[in-house]
């Protein structure tokens, strides 16, 4: 029995009554949390077993709402067309966005002259609203007189000038790469406080025996800063299977053009709450059973990808 | 052991609370409760005052509501109304939730047709048919407030209509005419774009601009009133010719259209025609006023294209009415409030505070363009077919025609599959069309 044993059994003796009350103080939070988390998770479960119509609670309709998502048509193309969207998100943010962001981060991390400013610069656009990125991108994209097309011109590559938002080839990788743009600060961080995080003995344990350069980074360096790869991953991924707002404030709800940027959080909001300025119909029912797919589908691969890449940690 | 008691107990609280929020919010179904009886202190007793609470999704509309209810406070003593405006986008759900929760206002602002009557079918609205003057209105007006059960559940606020406005500057020192038919249209159109001139400020990146400048065009084509009836009756359809060559129609158009504009959106098309940068521009009447607001000097005219008789023909549709919440426990005041939304005073006041076409039969307004529009409407009016018949169905019909649209302007759906989509959906839930 060591000294810290003994001591909280002294104090556990002295005061055996006040010892619970310690269990009480997460209450508040936990009822704030119960309130406005759980309890709109499992609403939302409840909401997805019934049959609605407007606003009104029917009968109760089992897993019939789930089915018609799968099975009927339009819904079931629609559902597809999202998810596909959503993992092309995921793909390009991993690639574009990570790659570049770890890129950034060791480069910060090697310490090159200056190192503070551009971790501020990087994180710069992360100040800004959604909303307003939006906005600011729309002006800059805009076919006729954004600045994007303006420049390509002066360059001499008018052929590259087009509708980056209207013309659906272009109008999802546009939105994910100003996602990039604008989440790539965040991702630095992560990665440069993983990376600052390796003892510093190690790297120059592995340098007296003659790494260097790739042998370091891959040997060395990637699977110490695996835990910060694990966070971003999962996190890029709840991102990217949640993607609504800058979508929402540059295609509106209906995904446009021609569905071609719709997700299935945006795909969602059509059908709970209906169309731009509430005059389309209300699915509730639908609705919530979509969002209960959304949950179980983050919730399951956020759960199995912290078990695979967990494997892959090194501690130290 | 106490350690582990202490956080079984806390998990069980929680599960608990859970359980029983979902449970408190279960028993919020629409039945229409005792609570109607319950206030009727004020209304009765004249001497005490009674607050109407009134809400609506028009935010830009506040001071003018205060200056209409202000009239109507003077000649009834006893009540008071509080106006109150949220956020369009916001409204519906606000609304509904308020509804459901038994805390919604006493008087609310209604969406037109089955997005605002889905809340009567749902048991949430009084129904108004025996409030005094509701009979003046037109039938069309009427059924963008009439359920499913056929009663009026809102009176009828204000009209839209749909047209296409061109800069009559230009058309002078082109030496261009107003264009009464499809054909001169074209040869419009044409001829602008000879010259140099962009003949429309159109984008198609918002879709539902697309429904609204199909519902301008369509009409004379597949002939006005006439298709529409049969189109109830189900003797006609989106697959019969005459609105297959409506969809053709729109596709005509396309090479009138300014460069990129299947990524332009309303900002764009409005600055491009405030700017006099595009001749023509398909718009609502309530973008009039945005429209000046960008350039107070633009000399602006509208036109709309014959129907078979000759006249032109002029889409329109009701844009909202209000209504009275049934479980209000002030309904005789909400009412009396009613029947005064449904007076030509009333209808006055509406029309010249907020340059809109007044839903009450018969008001003259200041503005001339507002009155070409208030009087082509009450000669020559059409429904806009798609928002006011086919606004059902998950997505809507309308909501399907938009997206089709939208795929025809990026080659992706011919005119044809544009008609077989709308047909499709309108076949799942509208009556006439099953078979």
């Amino acid at each position: 029995m060591n000294h810290m044993q003994k001591a909280t059994e002294r104090a556990g003796r002295s005061k055996p009554r006040r010892r619970w009350l310690i269990h009480l103080f997460p209450l508040p939070a936990l009822l704030v949390y119960a309130a406005f988390v759980i309890y709109p998770i499992f609403s939302a479960f409840t909401y997805s077993l019934y049959d609605w119509e407007g606003i009104s609670r029917k009968g109760f309709a089992g897993f019939q709402n789930f089915v018609t998502l799968f099975t009927v048509e339009p819904f079931n193309e629609m559902f597809w067309n999202a998810i596909k969207h959503n993992l092309v998100y995921f793909i390009v943010e991993m690639v574009v966005q990570n790659g570049i962001a770890f890129g950034l981060a060791y480069v910060i991390y090697r310490k090159i002259r200056g190192s503070g400013v551009l971790k501020a610069a990087y994180f710069l656009p992360r100040l800004l609203s959604v909303i307003i990125v939006g906005f600011l991108w729309k002006l800059i994209l805009n076919p006729n007189f954004g600045a994007l097309n303006a420049l390509l011109t002066h360059l001499g590559l008018e052929a590259w000038a087009r509708p980056w938002l209207g013309d659906p080839n272009t109008a999802l990788m546009t939105i994910i790469l100003i996602n990039c743009w604008f989440g790539i600060g965040f991702a630095v961080l992560i990665f440069l406080a993983g990376l600052q995080s390796i003892p510093e003995e190690l790297v120059e344990a592995a340098r007296l025996d003659g790494a260097s350069g790739l042998t370091l980074l891959r040997k060395i360096i990637l699977p110490l800063v695996m835990p910060s790869v694990t966070i971003m991953t999962i996190l890029t991924f709840i991102q990217a299977f949640e993607a609504f707002e800058l979508i929402y404030a540059m295609e509106g709800s209906q995904g446009e053009p021609f569905r071609s940027t719709d997700t299935l959080a945006v795909y969602f909001y059509r059908l709970a709450f209906g169309g731009p300025s509430g005059t389309g119909s209300v699915a509730i029912g639908l609705g919530s059973a979509l969002s209960v797919i959304l949950f179980f589908i983050v919730a399951s691969v956020s759960a199995i990808s912290v078990f695979l890449l967990r494997k892959k940690e090194i501690q130290h | 052991m106490k350690k582990k008691r202490v956080s079984v107990f806390l998990s069980t609280l929680l599960v608990a609370s859970a359980l029983l929020g979902a449970c408190s919010s279960n028993t919020s179904s629409p039945d229409t409760g005792s609570q109607g009886g319950k206030e009727n202190l004020g209304s009765q007793g004249n001497q005490e005052q009674v607050v109407l609470s009134m809400h609506s999704w028009r935010v830009e509309d506040g001071d003018g509501y205060k200056k209409i209810i202000k009239e109507f406070e003077q000649t009834n003593p006893g009540v008071k109304i509080e106006f109150k405006a949220f956020k369009s986008t916001e409204y519906n759900t606000i609304l509904n939730t308020a509804l459901q929760g038994d805390s919604g206002p006493d008087i609310m602002q209604l969406r037109p047709y089955q997005a605002g009557m889905s809340l009567a079918d749902s048991g949430y609205l009084e129904p108004l048919d025996s409030v005094p003057g509701i009979n003046h209105f037109a039938p069309d007006v009427l059924k963008a407030a009439t359920a499913k059960d056929g009663k009026v559940y809102g009176v009828p606020l204000s009209l839209n209509s749909t047209q296409i406005y061109y800069n009559k500057k230009m058309f002078v020192d082109q030496g261009i005419q107003e264009p009464k038919t499809w054909d001169e249209l074209l040869q419009t159109a044409k001829a602008l774009k000879d010259k140099g001139v962009t003949p429309f400020a159109f984008g198609a990146k918002e879709a539902w601009l697309l429904s609204l400048s199909h519902g301008v065009i369509a009409p004379a084509e597949y002939g006005g009133n006439e298709f529409v009836d049969k189109v109830q009756k189900g003797e006609a359809n989106f697959l019969s010719p005459e609105f297959k060559k409506s969809i053709e129609q729109m596709k005509e158009l396309a090479p009138y259209f300014p460069d990129n504009f299947v990524g332009l959106d309303q900002n764009d098309t409005r600055a491009l025609f405030a700017t006099e940068k595009a001749a023509m521009y398909i718009h609502g009447s309530f973008d009039l006023d945005p429209m000046h607001k960008l350039n107070p000097n633009l000399d602006v005219d509208f036109f709309t294209l014959q129907g078979q008789d000759g006249n032109p023909l002029i889409t329109t549709w009701v844009d909202g009415s209000w209504g009275v919440n049934a479980k209000s426990p002030h309904k005789e005041a909400a009412l009396k409030f009613m029947e005064f939304m449904a007076t030509q005073k009333f209808g006055e006041m509406f029309a010249n505070e907020f340059k809109r076409i007044s839903a009450v039969p018969g008001v003259k307004v200041d503005d001339p363009l507002v009155n070409k529009m208030a009087e082509r409407t009450e000669k020559n009016a059409t429904p806009y077919l798609i928002l006011v018949y086919f606004g059902e169905g998950n997505p809507t019909t309308k909501a399907e025609l938009e997206n089709s649209l939208q795929g025809m302007y990026l080659d992706k759906m011919t005119p044809d599959q544009v008609a077989e989509t709308v047909q499709k959906s309108a076949e799942s839930w509208f009556a006439p069309f099953k078979k």
